[in-house]
């Protein structure tokens, strides 16, 4: 059988090297396949458009209006941004998100570490893989009170332990505090994470084939010159795609976030979803939100295009939710 | 074909999943053999004698309110006996007119309306005597 | 192999190496397990919730506190959404996506498009599409139901790919064989492929069932009726209405986070490999 050569797809994560074939069979045959394929993709297909594409292209246009639900809807054009640009509170729900997003690096070198740690040939180390990943599947909102009150401010585990050791007099209001809500917000979603950082980055460790250390060894080589020269630059994909999903846990962290401090003492610790969230859902400024998340979903594309940029062109879209 | 279906039993995601179950459903057996939902005690003095003729009420308690259950007086051993209790939380206190009352004790119960016979008895105080 | 003077030397080493590495690895769980022991102490005692200061280990534990949570909320009403909820989403999953992923293994024209978008979709997430999906929802006529909440989560990209990839690791010949004795398309899927990927089909429902019973935010703006509510929604409300005042706030918590944590343990493989069929390509 001729085998043609492979249909040139958009390159894409390396997907299926499948090979085309020639399409022996009558017309009606392929006819009846053709029908089957698109049936069969059509249920997710709508599912996809309905809650994605559709959305995003209708977000644009929400953007662009002033809606009304019972009333006529009109065209204001750029109106909202020039409000957005005028609204504080935008302007801190962004700071914050990007310090969210500034904690991802500092959750990936802790899971690198303990990936590191765990991938050595150590007893037991499948105990401990279960353990640190434990906090993930976990549901957020149970999290959230969990930690909320282990900050609480008068019986409080963090008080009482920062109170033992001497290392504050008073109680600190954690999650009431200005300059401690989005910090504490932020302990508590690498604990969660953590997990799923060290996955990926053992699933990359566990890629790199033995004999280069070996080798190295070999060499004579030291441990840290083997990490940085051959462990390092070999995770790159996986650090990359841990890094896409910590940006993408920044613009998602709405449960987190509400359960803990609904925002936190004057939008302390707003992030941009939950601002998105009370326009359209408690102050009824649906066209408003729709533009906050335009703005938004463009941050997140570009953070992802320049960390693909950053990290060499490996693209390693994974979803996460 | 008996392997494939021992197998298939052994399964941790069929085993575990038909173990809860079971242990659900004996649950179940066991609390509707248990809620007659009687409470018995015995309410005693304060010299530890049985006191008869006092007045016991219930009270129901959720997060945020107490509600009156009905009362009850004891028999002349001191024991008394609810016969309608439909909560898992319940406040009792034994009172005599004019004379004392005891302390308001927490039943807990680990369904509703679990017979349960209190362990110690219900000790009435004197009321301190009126000023003036 | 020949004797290695430096054996002795090298094996101390790892020795010692071990040790610092097994106690690394306890300060991480330590630090990983401290808020699960918080809260189940807590949910048994319930201390620490008015007296300071905290007691470190639990004093007299009572089962109660789970008593309360089952009878004074309608928490069975709660379970029994989330399930309904969980379900509908679970099975719609499995089918849809082994669907569209079956269609994927075909070549035809358009499929390179079909890949390109799916893949462009997963840099969507959710929660920048919740305006636009609520007021299509709410076209639908399916705010406040359970469809209406499980139907954004009815098909998920990443579980489509988990099936690409172990549809196309099926043998060919094992197909071209079922064909030349006559078996429908149908009947291929069902008796060659989908047996044949168990493990997909298992890391589909597992994925799917934590996305879904985990789901909040989707829930609370769909929700309006207090019978509708799931889980995670009821222990928000419990949160509101009673904030910090009972030792039934954890019990619920640990209630809530059993299920989850009960299928992780029982499921990890799956669990592990539908996370990762991201970082290893295809």
């Amino acid at each position: 059988m001729q085998n043609a050569p492979a249909a040139a797809m958009p390159a894409v994560a390396g997907l299926a090297h499948a090979t085309a074939r020639p399409r022996h069979g009558g017309g009606l045959k392929r006819r009846r396949e053709l029908i089957l394929i698109w049936v069969f993709l059509l249920p997710s297909l709508v599912v996809f458009f309905l809650y994605r594409i559709l959305p995003l292209l209708w977000n644009v246009m929400l953007s662009f209006q002033d809606f009304s639900l019972f009333g006529k809807t009109g065209w204001i054009g750029i109106q909202h941004y020039r409000d957005m640009l005028e609204d504080e509170v935008f302007w801190t729900s962004l700071w914050n998100t990007l310090l969210y997003i500034a904690s991802a690096p500092v959750g990936i070198v802790l899971a690198l570490a303990i990936a590191l740690m765990v991938n050595a040939e150590v007893r037991g180390r499948n105990v401990y893989r279960t353990i640190v990943f434990l906090s993930y599947p976990l549901m957020t909102v149970a999290v959230g009170i969990i930690w909320r009150w282990m900050y609480d401010e008068k019986v409080g585990l963090f008080n009482y332990v920062l109170r033992t050791l001497g290392i504050i007099d008073t109680p600190l209001p954690f999650l009431q505090s200005f300059e401690w809500a989005l910090p504490s917000i932020l302990l508590a979603n690498v604990w969660q994470i953590l997990g799923f950082y060290m996955i990926i980055l053992l699933a990359g460790l566990q890629n790199i084939p033995q004999n280069l250390y070996e080798a190295a060894s070999i060499d004579g080589a030291s441990a840290t010159q083997q990490l940085f020269r051959i462990t390092l630059p070999l995770l790159r994909p996986s650090i990359f795609l841990a890094f896409v999903i910590g940006v993408m846990t920044s613009f998602t962290s709405f449960d987190l976030v509400y359960v803990m401090t609904q925002g936190g003492p004057a939008h302390s610790s707003e992030l941009l979803v939950t601002y998105i969230y009370k326009n359209a859902f408690e102050l009824s400024k649906v066209d408003y939100a729709a533009a906050l998340t335009v703005v938004q979903f463009l941050l997140l594309v570009a953070l992802t295009w320049a960390g693909n940029r950053i990290s060499g062109g490996e693209a390693g879209a994974v979803k996460t939710e | 074909m008996t392997t494939t279906w021992l197998r298939l039993i052994g399964h941790r995601f069929v085993l575990i999943p038909f173990c809860l179950a079971l242990t659900a459903a004996a649950w179940n057996g066991y609390v509707s053999l248990h809620d007659g939902g009687l409470v018995r005690g015995v309410v005693l003095g304060p010299g530890g004698a049985a006191v008869a003729g006092a007045t016991v009420s219930m009270m129901e308690k959720n997060f945020t309110t107490n509600s009156d259950r009905g009362s009850t007086r004891t028999r002349a051993d001191g024991s008394f006996e609810f016969t309608n209790n439909r909560s898992h939380n319940i406040l009792l206190r034994a009172e005599v007119a004019g004379v004392g009352r005891s302390e308001q004790i927490t039943v807990r119960l680990y369904f509703r309306s679990q017979n349960v016979t209190l362990d110690a008895p219900l000790t009435i105080k004197l009321d301190p005597p009126r000023n003036g | 192999m020949t004797a290695n003077p430096h054996r002795p030397r090298r094996a101390a080493a790892r020795r010692k190496h071990h040790w610092s590495l097994h106690v690394g690895l306890l300060a991480v769980s330590f630090f990983m397990l401290v808020p699960f022991y918080w809260v189940l102490k807590t949910s048994l005692t319930g201390e620490n919730i008015f007296v300071y200061p905290p007691k470190l280990l639990p004093n007299d534990p009572h089962p109660f506190y789970y008593v309360d949570v089952w009878y004074l909320i309608p928490f069975a009403r709660y379970l029994a959404n989330s399930a309904i909820v969980s379900a509908l989403a679970i099975t719609a999953n499995v089918v849809f996506n082994a669907m569209a992923a079956y269609a994927l293994t075909k070549h035809f024209r358009g499929r390179g498009l079909i890949i390109t978008l799916l893949l462009s979709c997963m840099m969507i997430p959710f929660q920048t599409t919740i305006v636009p999906a609520y007021l299509i929802t709410g076209k639908l006529g399916l705010l406040n139901s359970y469809l209406g909440m499980a139907l954004p989560t009815f098909s998920t990209i990443v579980c489509i790919f988990v099936y690409k990839a172990s549809f196309d690791a099926v043998p060919k010949s094992l197909i071209d064989a079922a064909r030349i004795d006559g078996l429908s398309e149908l009947q291929v899927i069902m008796k060659i492929m989908i047996p044949l990927s168990a493990s997909a089909v298992a890391t589909n429902v597992i994925l799917s069932f934590i996305w879904s019973w985990n789901n909040f935010m989707w829930p609370l703006i769909i929700v309006r009726d207090p019978n509708m509510q799931t889980l995670p929604l009821g222990l928000s409300r419990f949160l509101t209405y009673h904030e910090n005042t009972t030792g039934a706030l954890y019990a619920f918590c640990v209630m809530v986070l059993l299920p989850g944590i009960l299928l992780f343990l029982m499921a990890q493989r799956e669990f592990i490999r539908g996370l990762t069929s991201g970082a290893t390509k295809g």
